[in-house]
């Protein structure tokens, strides 16, 4: 069978490979999606509504309709993570570009806030981002729908705050408040990491690809993991090997572009397994930093109860989880460490009540506190950015193989001195706020816990210290590119995939100029 | 739920937006357009089953410590819900079959409720104070967490008790009423 050649091959169909997927579609550029899992309806496909007592174990299942793909930290499916993640989308500032210019640690970008500016908005355009205008220097606006009202647990915490000084805004996410691009309004229901059941939150399927395939330039080739990208002897990709996720049948498919968009450890580990002659440690490894300069945010948190809540009637307020945002506030100030972080919080779902065991007492005492306590029950999640160390990075299991013969991924997590800075002083000053809006503590985290994967094959001027260009295209190999939080050379403390999605998208632009000009 | 008054919701926020006359990128087609959402009915409560782990005997027991840590556990089918997670784990088997053991020795059973909750009530406050060294301590912090997970998973816990709201359509976000009280 003569084999098709298309322009683009992406691996990966969420955040990034949808974007890039739905941009060259767009401009007719010829792509084939690849991807390791079965194609999801997020509108039947997950257990968005269910109740606990519906399951004998009292545990929701993720999938329905024996639908696999989601279980996993791989989150093989289409639309990938972006079926599930929580769509905060902040833009990063313009200091998150120039870390080591500023502080002396860690990376500068290779580009600064104004060349990611026009790209951010372009995707704000494009799949709604609600939000409100609070022209913060770190938090730069952009163009969005109407926030969601604040929570009255958030107005408590923003009094509390206030009283510090410190500022709380509505969050932004990727999240409709308004119908708009054929997809419905968030309803409020409170499920949006168990799947939106109307896409009213963006995902890269019902956001970018889907209202492309009338276009017939994207082909699917669903439930086909990855494990191999072959470089010829011209040094340059020929495309993609797969096995067929279920009857691991080998399979190829050819591109005179190679996107990898996996997500940040998965492209890390495609990377690293695609061994040959020319690259025996790893495909466009040369440098050897590939797998390197690992950084993933850390969160903290803290669980309280809001003492003016206490008792008080129950409302619906789940909404769409967090409605409110603490944003960094430390670049001004002294401190002694780098970076900043960011505060989460008042994301919890009211059907679980699993801080409920931690309550003293017992029999109708015990009830009652929980009763009294249900309607306050908040949790407070700072998120910190790690600097990177090179006690921190991901390698491959000599080893230990999976169901598809691939080689187990192991990360390596070191929390360095000025990442302890961070993790203490996020902990005492969350504590402190809370402690101004009036809460009762009930646990504090003692350790960080790692949350978005950033960094492992990073982008960056030097060829010999970074593993890719700002375009994310692979120092070593000229037709082989890479997406996602693997290439940001510095993580910022914010939510990363709204930048991921207009690295994407800058990234798009790029290639389609570089095919017009025949250059592929 | 009110289906109609979202509908109208609907329809009257698709105008408000067409005047802000922001540019849709990806426009979908008019049969792409979503169908009228709708919830589906209050789900059903699935059975635990009976015990498959748990001797009669031991059970009661059981049931009865449970009903002390939570008033209506066995009515929301908490003990059932334990031995359901009990019997796929050695380690949850052995500290209840060790605390049963050592309950059933003082005829707990036969005890008034003020004898039981003599022995029970101390324990709850060692634990409480962080203490859980002892075979009887630990038995009481497994007992008491799986009490009130299963309690609190369950529809007289989490709806009936605590009054759970969530899970529905809502046309807006309701406004903070907290200065209003």
């Amino acid at each position: 069978m003569a084999k098709e050649v298309f322009d683009v091959v992406i691996v990966g169909s969420g955040a990034c490979g949808g974007t890039v997927a739905a941009h060259l579609a767009k401009a007719g550029v010829n792509v084939c999606v690849v991807e390791g899992g079965p194609k999801i309806e997020t509108r039947t496909d997950f257990n968005t509504h269910a109740m606990p007592f519906e399951f004998p174990n009292r545990g929701i299942p993720k999938m329905r309709n024996n639908k696999p793909g989601f279980d996993t930290e791989r989150s093989r499916g289409l639309g990938g993570k972006s079926m599930l993640w929580n769509a905060v989308a902040w833009r990063f500032g313009p200091r998150d570009f120039e870390g080591y210019t500023r502080d002396g640690v860690g990376y500068d970008w290779p580009i600064g806030y104004k060349e990611l500016a026009p790209y951010y908005e372009r995707i704000e355009r494009e799949v709604g981002v609600c939000g409100n205008l609070d022209g913060l220097e770190d938090l730069p606006d952009g163009i969005f729908l109407p926030p969601a009202p604040l929570k009255c647990s958030d107005i408590l915490i923003q009094r509390g705050a206030a009283k510090l000084g410190r500022k709380v805004i509505h969050v932004r996410k990727a999240t409709l408040t308004r119908p708009k691009f054929g997809r419905p309004a968030c309803h409020y229901c409170g499920n949006c990491m168990a799947g939106c059941d109307v896409a009213a939150k963006y995902n890269s399927w019902d956001g970018h690809m889907r209202p492309l395939m009338k276009t017939g330039k994207i082909t699917l080739q669903l439930d086909s993991v990855v494990y191999d990208i072959p470089v010829n002897t011209e040094n340059r990709v020929t495309g993609v090997k797969f096995v067929n996720r279920t009857t691991l049948a080998q399979g190829e498919v050819q591109g005179k572009i190679v996107i990898l968009a996996a997500a940040c450890v998965q492209n890390v580990a495609l990377l690293l397994q695609s061994k040959s002659n020319r690259y025996p440690n790893g495909l466009a490894n040369s440098s050897g930093r590939v797998g390197r300069d690992f950084m993933p945010h850390f969160t903290g948190g803290v669980e309280a109860f809001l003492k003016p809540l206490i008792g008080k009637a129950i409302t619906n307020d789940e909404g769409f989880l967090d409605h409110a945002y603490l944003p960094s506030f430390m670049h001004n100030q002294k401190r002694n460490y780098a970076r900043s972080w960011g505060a989460q919080f008042n994301y919890q779902n009211r059907r679980s009540v699993g801080w409920a065991r931690a309550l003293p007492g017992m029999g109708d005492a015990f009830k009652k506190s929980v009763k009294d306590r249900y309607p306050s029950y908040f949790v407070f999640s700072p998120y910190g950015e790690k600097t990177p160390d090179e006690k921190s990075y991901v390698d491959l299991d000599p080893e230990k193989k999976d169901k598809f013969g691939l080689p187990e991924v192991r990360r390596y997590l070191y929390w360095n001195e000025n990442d302890m800075k961070i993790f203490r002083d996020m902990q005492t000053k969350s504590r402190e706020i809370l402690e101004a809006a009036g809460a009762e503590i009930h646990q504090v985290y003692q350790e960080p816990k790692p949350n978005h994967e950033i960094g492992g094959s990073i982008m960056g001027k030097d060829p010999r210290k970074s593993v890719t260009d700002s375009f994310g295209r692979t120092h070593d190999v000229a037709n082989l590119y890479t997406l996602g939080g693997n290439i940001l050379p510095a993580g910022s403390e914010k939510n990363p995939t709204h930048t991921f999605m207009a690295v994407s998208a800058r990234t798009a632009e790029h290639l389609i100029d570089r095919l017009k000009r025949g250059e592929a | 739920m009110s289906e109609n008054a979202y509908d109208d919701g609907r329809r009257e926020t698709i105008k408000i937006i067409g005047a802000i006359g922001i540019q849709c990128a990806f426009p979908f087609a008019g049969d792409e357009l979503y169908g009228q959402h709708q919830h589906p009915a209050p789900s059903r409560s699935a059975d635990p089953g009976p015990p498959k782990f748990f001797t009669p005997d031991q059970f009661s027991i059981l049931s009865r410590v449970t009903e002390l840590i939570v008033p209506g556990a066995t009515n929301a089918q908490v003990p059932n819900y334990i031995d359901l997670v009990v019997r796929n784990n050695e380690m949850h088997k052995k500290t209840y079959t060790d605390g049963i053991s050592w309950l059933a020795s003082k005829d707990f059973i036969k005890l008034s409720e003020k004898q039981q909750l003599a022995i029970l009530e101390p324990l709850c406050a060692e634990v409480d104070r962080g203490e859980v060294k002892s075979m009887e301590q630990k038995f009481f912090r497994v007992a008491k967490n799986m009490t009130a997970d299963g309690y609190y998973t369950s529809r007289p816990g989490l709806v009936e008790d605590l009054g759970y709201m969530g899970n529905q359509v809502l046309a807006e976000f309701p406004e903070c009423k907290l200065d209003e009280h």
